[in-house]
């Protein structure tokens, strides 16, 4: 039998259905009354209804088949933004049958296009306003280009809070028959915060582990399984002079997480940049990795070029201890 | 009759027995269904992949299957343009044999004609599938790390056909075809084996198969011993060789003869010693600048391969020479990385005698350790990769051991191919981007396919994933 994902499956279909973020459902339910919409602006952290919200305006707006007269794009995965002006072209050429005269284009993580992208994108947005509405969805507005900002009505989202989020896990335990104790409660919470989405994936990972009982013990076997705490590790066994152990443990963020070099490399550069070491050592760092960065798209074998790097760490912690081998 | 090899006698007959890529299979069977009702606009398929694949076979067992008669032709033996329209011309233009059987035509080596000289033949071959009436399937042999520039080359045969490119089958594939085909000659092979010949072959079966065989060779039962015969024993004993002179060498010039004279390849050369540098040198400015060494030599070697420049070389040889080989002066080799190992993880050296063996390094207790401390320096020899040697009533750390990277980097590559497609999958029915899908959902989906069966098959269903990446995911 075919289920969903319950972030999927409790993901409310309808503005009546959201919970908190009140004044925005407000404000939405008039634009569905009036059947008419500006250009959308939703900014705040992730998992707090922003994708929900345009998805179940639409669902009001347009009835349970919504889904013909939206289109959502992600522009980290979109590869430039000439194919997403085609895609856009192609979806806001003709005006949809019934009573709205205007589709809804949804542009998801659209702060991470360069502001060179997001002008071509504001031009896109004024030729196609008769038969097209686009809701921007992001993190944070100050990445958003002014021009664009000041076409679009925006809605800043905040994070749910610590009750919202946990009546919102105690209505999923007792429809999929999970019992969860209430240290189990806090330990996702702690992990969470405000995120349902992150909330709610934990909760259901942690009652696949453990026949649907849940407790705090639970939680953190699954986050030790799910963590970048294993990066934290690596970089400290480097530090005190184990570079054989270190060199394990990127094996296996490699291998048994299947983890990108490149991502190992981001976590291990905000890691360094966090560390309590002279600033000069991290600016030395910060070269080494950038110079691993580049390597990387050279073909390099991956494994190799961090190995070299946690080598130059492995330095780093031998000066610190004022050992023999320090660097000039 | 002649007894065949085994590669050839267990060639898949039938589609069934073509095992991985199951999506590439199932994309050409559509298309080659795809002629029942007229021609479409796709006229030929370009099968392409790394050698022992399956990619000839997946062609015969087609048409076997689905009853065609083939026509093979290898590129490479008509290497003019003329003669391979002669031949083809004409078997192009009917639907059917003489016989009433649907025709199918296979070139099959198509990267023998790939050079600028034969401009000709790929043209002859363009113009063939413009015209052909019949399905043609185009089968070339590219490896891996060559891709990109074969894609270059082959770009226009690209544009008019239909690519479909078949992977290195996984290592769990391998090694059940291996079991097979072991049991079908009535051969007791050891789990083990199995497990290393396939891990071996990197995903190409041919290699596999053949490997086997060697092995199985008048032989009813097969042990891990037995497999020593095939060559891993000399790789230890070139690399042994070669590794313990280069670290000895004293200039640039010697260190150079040792890394040209020697039987690995560059790849192999460089698993080694990215090995073992670790347990060589101690001292931590050494080891690091012969791995900033051991990386530039990478990306020499890489660049080379990349621009098929192949004189770069020279910069890797130079790097591994010069950088690895005379990095060695401070360090007191094994001895010295055991010391250490064993001093950070708070064990008293003056409980253990250490001194340097021909068999490795040998850490004696000089008294009675005591449970809890025996398991502690237990602990710490095992994490070198040393181990208790009972009846010498002490441990011994072994100086080489063989490079685990290219399984490794294999199994990571294999595996972000499935992170891609399940990502792609996550993304578009979660709402998220698939970026976010690889760091937030999948090890969420891990856990899940790792403990919860019904949940997963639900899953499974509702993202459509297929065998692959359902058994991808439920692997811990
Ligand atoms: N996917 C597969 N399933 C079953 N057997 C296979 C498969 N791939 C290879 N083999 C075995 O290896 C032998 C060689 O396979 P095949 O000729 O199909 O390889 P290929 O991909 O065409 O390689 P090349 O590029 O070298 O021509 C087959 O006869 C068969 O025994
Ligand atoms: N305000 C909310 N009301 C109801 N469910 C929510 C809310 N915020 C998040 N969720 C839950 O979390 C999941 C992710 O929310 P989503 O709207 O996709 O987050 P984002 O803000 O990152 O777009 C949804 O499937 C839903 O189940
Ligand atoms: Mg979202
Ligand atoms: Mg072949």
């Amino acid at each position: 039998m075919s289920s969903e994902m319950w972030v999927e499956k409790y993901r409310p279909k309808s503005l009546d259905e959201m919970i908190n973020q009140e004044e925005i459902v407000a404000r939405l339910k008039r634009f569905v009354e009036e059947r008419n919409l500006p250009h959308l602006l939703f900014v705040g952290p992730a998992g707090v209804g922003k994708t929900t919200a345009i998805l179940a305006l639409a669902h009001d707006l347009y009835g349970p088949d919504y889904r013909n007269y939206i289109m959502e794009l992600n522009a980290s995965d979109e590869r430039g933004i000439n194919v997403i002006r085609e895609k856009v072209k192609f979806f806001a050429r003709t005006a949809p049958i019934g009573d709205v005269p205007f589709k809804i284009l949804i542009m998801d993580e659209a702060d991470s296009l360069t502001a060179d992208a997001q002008h071509a994108l504001r031009r896109t947005m004024e030729r196609y306003t008769r038969t097209c509405r686009f809701c921007l969805i992001g993190n944070y507005s100050e990445r958003i280009i002014e021009p664009i900002q000041s076409r679009c009505s925006i809605f800043r989202f905040s994070p749910l809070s610590e009750e919202d989020v946990k009546r919102c896990l105690r209505m999923i335990a007792e429809k999929e028959g999970v019992e969860v104790s209430p240290e189990g409660y806090d330990a996702i919470y702690e992990e969470s915060r405000g995120d349902l989405r992150k909330a709610i994936n934990l909760l259901q990972a942690a009652a696949a582990a453990s026949g649907r009982r849940v407790d705090a013990d639970v939680v953190y076997a699954v986050l030790g399984r799910v963590s970048p705490g294993r990066v934290r590790e690596m970089i400290q066994l480097s530090l005190k002079g184990e570079f054989i152990e270190a060199r394990e443990l990127l094996r296996s963020l490699l291998i048994d997480e299947g983890m990108a070099a490149e991502d190992i490399l981001r976590m291990i550069y905000s890691e360094i940049m966090r560390l309590d070491i002279p600033e000069r050592l991290k600016v030395r760092l910060s070269d080494a990795i950038g110079e691993v960065d580049y390597r990387l798209t050279q073909g390099s074998r991956p494994e190799i070029q961090l190995s070299a790097l946690l080598a130059k760490l492995v330095l780093v912690g031998e000066e610190m201890r004022g050992g023999g081998a320090a660097l000039d | 009759m002649a007894e065949q090899p085994w590669t050839e006698r267990f060639r898949p007959r039938t589609l069934r027995e073509v095992v991985g890529n199951e999506e590439a299979k199932d994309r050409f069977l559509e298309w080659l269904r795809s002629w029942e009702d007229g021609i479409p606009e796709k006229r030929a398929v370009l099968l392409y992949g790394p050698p022992g694949v399956g990619k000839t076979s997946l062609v015969v067992a087609a048409a076997n299957d689905l009853g065609y008669d083939l026509l093979e032709v290898n590129a490479s033996d008509y290497r003019t343009a003329k003669r391979l329209k002669e031949i083809l011309g004409r078997a192009s233009t009917q639907q059917v044999t003489v016989t009433g059987r649907r025709r199918l035509i296979l070139i099959d080596e198509l990267e023998g004609l790939s050079g600028r000289e034969d401009r000709g033949g790929v043209e002859a071959i363009l113009d063939l599938i413009r015209e052909t009436r019949a399905p043609i399937i185009l089968v070339a042999t590219v490896y891996t790390s060559l891709r990109e520039a074969w894609e270059r080359k082959l770009r226009e045969l690209m544009k008019l056909s239909l690519p479909i490119e078949l992977r290195p089958i996984p290592v769990v594939e391998v090694i059940e075809r291996l079991r097979e085909i072991a049991s079908r000659v009535g051969v007791e092979v050891e789990e083990e084996v199995l497990e290393e010949l396939a891990i071996r072959s990197e995903g190409d079966l041919r290699t596999a198969i053949n490997d086997l065989e060697a092995v199985a060779r008048g032989r009813r039962r097969i042990t891990l011993q037995d497999l020593e015969a095939l060559g891993l024993r000399d790789r230890q004993l070139y690399a042994e060789e070669a590794l313990r002179r280069l670290f000895t060498a004293k200039t640039l010039q010697e260190a150079k003869g040792i890394i040209s004279s020697t039987q690995l390849n560059y790849d192999e050369l460089i698993d080694w010693i990215y090995e073992n540098i670790p347990y060589i040198l101690d001292d931590p400015r050494e080891l690091s600048e012969a791995l900033e060494a051991l990386a530039r030599a990478d990306i020499h070697k890489a660049r080379a391969e990349r621009s098929q420049a192949y004189r770069l070389l020279k910069y890797m040889f130079d790097e591994l020479a010069g950088g690895v080989a005379l990095s060695l002066e401070r360090s007191q080799g094994l001895l010295g990385v055991v010391e250490r190992h064993l001093r950070a993880m708070g064990i008293p050296l003056s409980l253990l005698k250490l001194e340097e063996r021909p068999e490795g390094v040998s850490i004696a207790p000089v008294r009675y350790l005591g449970g809890d401390t025996w398991r502690r320096v237990n602990m710490a020899v095992r994490s070198l990769g040393g181990s208790w040697d009972r009846e010498g009533r002490r441990w011994i750390v072994g100086y080489l051991r063989p490079p685990r990277i290219a399984l490794r980097y294999w199994w990571s590559r294999e595996k972000r191919r499935m992170l891609k497609s399940i990502s792609s999958k996550v993304a578009s029915r979660m709402h998220i981007s698939t970026s976010r899908a690889v760091r937030d959902v999948i090890p969420i989906l891990k856990v899940i396919f790792q403990s919860d069966p019904e949940m997963a098959e639900g899953i499974a269903e509702w993202m459509e994933l297929d065998g692959d990446e359902v058994k991808w995911l439920s692997k811990g």
